[in-house]
């Protein structure tokens, strides 16, 4: 067949009708894939992108020393962008006063992502700039100038260098490790370090370069480095850096992920129910064809013109919509986000094409196969068979097809796998169960029941392989919105635990004991509550089962959390946001070694180090040596900016090596001037200052809220045109029936009635399925693709049936009322 | 032009054979006229769909424009249909997504013909309804549609018209105006005409009439204007 002829083939076809429903599923399937999955990528593209703020960089190296000039060169050789920072700790002096500071020097180029914050006057309004210091110039916290009394254009000395007080410094894009935030920050040029002679052989510096280029150039710098690098230097991203911020962020991905993977699957139910309607219309229309001397080849021409033109139509229109739905998206995210997006690129485009070429494949064609080979006899007799009871292998088919394309989208066997599988098995269980149900009612009401019930069992009887695929895709539909609005919630309620309003946003430690009574009354004389006092040691684990710790295979002795001093601490009771993962809480505890302390070490350091219950740990503590053995594992949440401890002991244990306390307390933003007042009171004790960092986690959550609610709302599209395309797959068949029977007297009230009863059914079937199948599917995901607990939603058994039943029975209500108002006659006449 | 020998059609419904046909013997010669009557489920519509090859027979031999058949596949069967056959239905099976004038062309695209368009609006006049061609199937009255079929049927210029109850859905009036258009169209192009009917009068229209009785056919006789033996043969029915 030439193209002239198909096209006319297929524009008649789509003026008479036939096309518009199957068309209108794959236009929409593309443009809500382009949309979902180009939304998903700009936004998580945009995301990751500012998470980069918090480094200042894409990538960081810290190193303990100063690394060679051509490491430099070689990155800028590579079209990369850098630049360097110096941190120590040293004392700044103004007048007769003397503050510790920890004292950053920074290159010209600093900070290479994102912006500084600074104003004229301690806690003053903000002004964002772009770079750092100029030499002779420097900047101090609004704490720090408090503490000293400075303005600006006040002289400050550093070491031998004498600065002029340039500006206030309230935010640094990368200020985020607590070693960073022990003192308050004093900013200078790197090219004044020199002379203020701070920094000699033997100090404590630390060094931090930061790249910025594309992921191409970074990897490949990256590469270029990794043989080059030595012990103590390590080559991060945001990951290593920001662990709060990337699991956020990670779990944010996941979810975008996922919902993108179901509102495919979503898209390719509505196809499917589309595509058999299509083959279904069209099975007299192929029998009078083949009457009139169509052969099996003509007819096989003749709908895959149609599908093809179909298709590529629906790419296109879907694909450009799907663009206009991304700008609408982002536009709605108006001031509730404030990054750069991304412009778009081809490949949600490209996600959408395919998703409409795999689907049309999967459903279309069997169908389309079914209707060549339809009998033209047909035309004589219409009670005869249209081969389509091959419903299981189609569904598989289509199945199939899917799982494949979410494999695709995602890259992820085991999500697509356990996506698929769950399906696979909540269709073949409501298939099932359909097909029991009905037999069932159909015996137990047979002669009892009347009215608008019978009728309504009738009619479901009647349709029951029908019936039965569309309680199974309807089921899906609500399973997988389900899934993604329970999580929703889980999600949001998880990070804002974390960020609650009044959560604690100052760490105070260095509390020595003496010092407890008279902060406590500090405390409440300014009503400020703390988070309880937490006693704390300095140690550094040296052995496992009596090896030295760089000598055991397989362990990353580098890793930040392990080779350096830790805070151990101990507590009579578990803190209140750990969980015992393994072993016993004391004092319920024994030991091995007759001489060994109990220690209850968290989770994933456990695993980093392949502790187990009974392992034994030698630690040094300021010289002294302690001897413990594993009794508990503990997981708990580092993001929950609480006091947090790798290593806890009972009570009495570490009382003789000299400690101090930690404590946490919230202080709204108007209050900070208080915190000079504390550290005047307390000058010995350390503040930290996380309020900055809750502070960017509570953008980035609100931005990630946002969207997700969006992508959300977007998968309730796709979860309608299921039902709606269920509805429309029975609307002739509705409509023969009930004109019989209306033409048999049956009264308008009794038909509505029935029809209303029939769609509830089958919604309130299809929505306790889907609330079964979403707590299974609820538990996996959280359990393995977000890393979360795993928790069983009872309430989804109450609502999700109730809001089944309500959709269909409005859909169908909908899009039947046509079967109450067209007269009999003429419904029968065009039949 | 159309031979039959020793047709049968055997259907199994369970465990049961049903013998449909039993063994028909037929002939009917170029540019005749024959009517197959019978009352419902004798068979006629069986014989209809095995004489146009659009089903296959348990036993026995179809030859139609003096090629067989039966032993043809469905594609060759309807390659030949779309050479020499014309079809009207009692349920005029038109495509509701086609206009009255794409429904005429339908058969003539699909047989490869140039100049679809102009042929399809020259029987659509002929049936009058030229001023109707865009209309859908659904906007045409029974009896309009049933015109619109027959223009179809005609359009191909076929050697042999199957019609299948072509009045069965229509009211008497028009069912008499489509049957002197369909046999004024038939005389018109001289085409071998087999009609299926249950009503007398249409089929005394035919120069030949066949009786289905329980799956056996018999020509009561030549039609020379003495109608009286096929009433009988039908009251005995």
């Amino acid at each position: 067949m030439n193209i002239v002829a198909a096209l006319r083939n297929f524009s008649r076809a789509w003026r008479g009708g036939e096309l518009g429903l199957l068309g209108f599923s794959l236009c929409l399937a593309v443009l809500i894939v382009t949309g979902i999955a180009g939304f998903s990528e700009r936004l998580s593209g945009a995301m990751t992108q500012q998470s980069h703020h918090f480094l200042a960089a894409d990538r960081v190296l810290k190193t303990a020393r100063s690394i060679p000039e051509n490491w430099l060169t070689e990155a800028q050789a590579q079209g990369l962008r850098t630049a360097s920072v110096v941190s120590f700790r040293s004392m700044v002096a103004a007048d007769e006063d003397m503050q510790l500071a920890s004292v950053r020097g920074v290159s010209e180029a600093y900070p290479l992502i994102g912006e500084l914050g600074v104003s004229d006057t301690a806690f003053g309004e903000v002004e964002l700039v772009n770079r750092g210091p100029q030499t002779g110039e420097i900047w101090l916290d609004s704490r720090l100038m408090a503490l000293l009394n400075l303005a600006l254009g006040d002289e400050v000395s550093l070491g031998e260098a004498n600065f002029r007080l340039g500006r206030a410094l309230l935010s640094e894009p990368d200020r985020g490790g607590m070693n960073d935030m022990l003192a308050p920050r004093a900013m200078i040029n790197i090219r004044d370090l020199a002379a203020t002679e701070v920094v000699q052989p033997g100090s404590l510096v630390r060094y931090r370069y930061l790249f910025a280029g594309n992921t191409e150039q970074l990897n490949a710098y990256a590469a270029w480095l990794a043989p080059h690098l030595i012990e103590g230097q390590r080559w991060e991203d945001l990951r290593d850096g920001q662990p709060a911020l990337a699991n956020t962020l990670k779990r944010a991905e996941g979810y975008l992920l996922l919902a993108a993977s179901l509102g495919v699957a979503l898209a390719g139910a509505a196809i499917a129910l589309a595509a058999r309607r299509y083959g279904d219309r069209n099975t007299d229309n192929v029998a009078v064809m083949k009457a009139l001397g169509a052969q099996r080849r003509q007819i096989l021409y003749r709908y895959l013109g149609q599908l093809t033109l179909l298709c590529s139509g629906a790419i296109v229109l879907g694909g450009l919509l799907g663009f206009g739905l991304q700008e609408i998206l982002f536009r709605s995210l108006q001031g509730l986000i404030d990054i750069e997006i991304p412009p778009p690129s081809w490949r949600p485009f490209m996600v959408g094409a395919i998703t409409a070429v795999v689907s049309t494949s999967v459903f279309a064609l069997p169908p389309l196969w079914r209707l060549s080979k339809v009998a033209p006899l047909r035309v004589l007799r219409r009670d005869l068979a249209d081969n389509s009871d091959d419903l299981l292998s189609s569904g598989l088919i289509g199945l199939l097809g899917v799982g494949l394309l979410m494999w695709w989208y995602s890259k992820d066997i085991q999500l697509s796998g356990a996506l698929l599988l769950a399906s696979l098995s909540l269709g073949l269980l409501a298939a099932g169960l359909v097909l029991f149900l009905i037999s069932l009612a159909r015996r137990a009401t047979a002669s009892r029941s009347q009215g608008a019930l019978r009728l309504a069992l009738a009619a479901i009887y009647r349709r029951r392989f029908g019936n039965a695929f569309q309680v199974a895709s309807f089921a899906l539909a609500l399973m997988a919105l389900t899934t993604l609005g329970v999580l929703r919630s889980t999600l949001l309620a998880d990070w804002q635990m974390q960020l609650s309003e009044g959560a604690p946003n100052h760490f105070l430690i260095n509390i020595q004991p003496n010092e407890i009574s008279p902060l406590d009354a500090f405390f409440a004389e300014h009503q400020i509550a703390d988070a309880g006092l937490y006693p704390m040691v300095r140690g550094r684990l040296t052995h496992i089962n009596e090896m030295l710790l760089k000598d055991i295979d397989g362990i990353d002795a580098e890793r930040g959390n392990v080779n350096r001093e830790i805070n151990l601490s101990w507590a009579r009771e578990l803190p209140e946001d750990n969980r015992l993962e393994a072993g016993a809480w004391w004092p319920e505890v024994s030991v091995n070694g007759a001489d060994n302390i109990a220690v209850s070490v968290e989770q994933e350091l456990a695993e980093q180090l392949h502790l187990k219950l009974g392992s034994v740990l030698n630690f040094n503590i300021g010289g002294q040596a302690l001897q413990a053995e594993v009794s508990s594992i503990r997981s708990l949440d580092w993001s929950s900016m609480r006091p947090n401890f790798y290593f806890m002991f009972p009570p009495g244990s570490l009382e003789k090596y000299a400690g101090s306390y930690i404590t946490s307390f919230y202080l709204a933003e108007g209050d900070k001037p208080l915190l000079t007042a504390l550290l005047r009171a307390f000058p010995t004790v350390t503040l930290i200052e996380i309020d900055a960092v809750i502070k960017q986690m509570n953008t980035v959550v609100a931005q990630v809220s946002a969207a997700i609610g969006l992508v959300l709302l977007l998968v309730v599209v796709c979860a309608l045109l299921v039902s709606v395309a269920n509805v429309q797959a029975s609307l002739d068949s509705r409509l023969h029936e009930n004109a019989i029977l209306r033409t048999l007297g049956a009264s308008r009230k009794l038909v509505a009635s029935g029809l209303l009863l029939e769609f509830s059914a089958v919604g309130l079937l299809a929505g306790l399925l889907a609330a079964l199948g979403s707590n299974i599917a609820l538990y996996g995901v959280q359990r393995w693709v977000l890393d979360m607990d795993g928790v069983w939603h009872g309430e989804v058994f109450l609502v999700v049936p109730v809001l089944g039943a309500v959709t269909m029975a409005a859909t169908g209500w909908f899009y039947c009322r046509t079967v109450l108002t067209t007269p009999p006659l003429l419904v029968l006449g065009r039949l | 032009m159309i031979r039959v020998q020793d047709l049968c059609k055997t259907v199994t419904s369970g465990a049961q054979e049903l013998a449909i046909l039993r063994g028909i013997n037929l002939e009917i010669k170029a540019g005749e006229s024959a009517a197959i009557i019978g009352v419902s489920g004798a068979g006629k519509s069986t014989l209809l769909g095995l004489l146009a090859g659009l089903d296959n027979a348990s036993s026995g031999a179809v030859f139609l424009h003096g090629q067989n058949i039966s032993v043809m596949t469905e594609d060759q069967r309807a390659s030949l249909r779309a050479k020499h056959v014309g079809f009207v239905f009692q349920s005029f099976q038109l495509l509701p997504g086609l206009t009255a004038l794409e429904n005429v062309m339908l058969p003539l695209e699909l047989s490869g013909r140039s100049g679809a368009a102009a042929k399809a609006k020259v029987f659509l006049d002929k049936v009058g309804l030229a001023e109707r061609g865009h209309h859908y199937p659904r906007q045409l009255s029974g009896g309009e549609q049933q015109r619109v079929a027959l223009a179809r049927a005609f359009a191909v210029e076929p050697d042999i018209l199957f019609a299948d109850e072509p009045t069965g859905n229509l009211d008497e009036h028009t069912g008499q105006r489509i049957i002197e258009l369909l046999f004024a169209l038939n005389s018109e192009s001289d085409t071998t005409l087999v009609l299926v009917t249950h009503e007398l009068p249409l089929a005394r229209r035919c120069e030949r009439q066949f009786v289905m009785h329980d799956g056996v056919l018999s020509e009561e006789f030549d039609n020379d204007g003495v109608a009286k033996p096929i009433d009988s043969a039908l009251d005995a029915l």
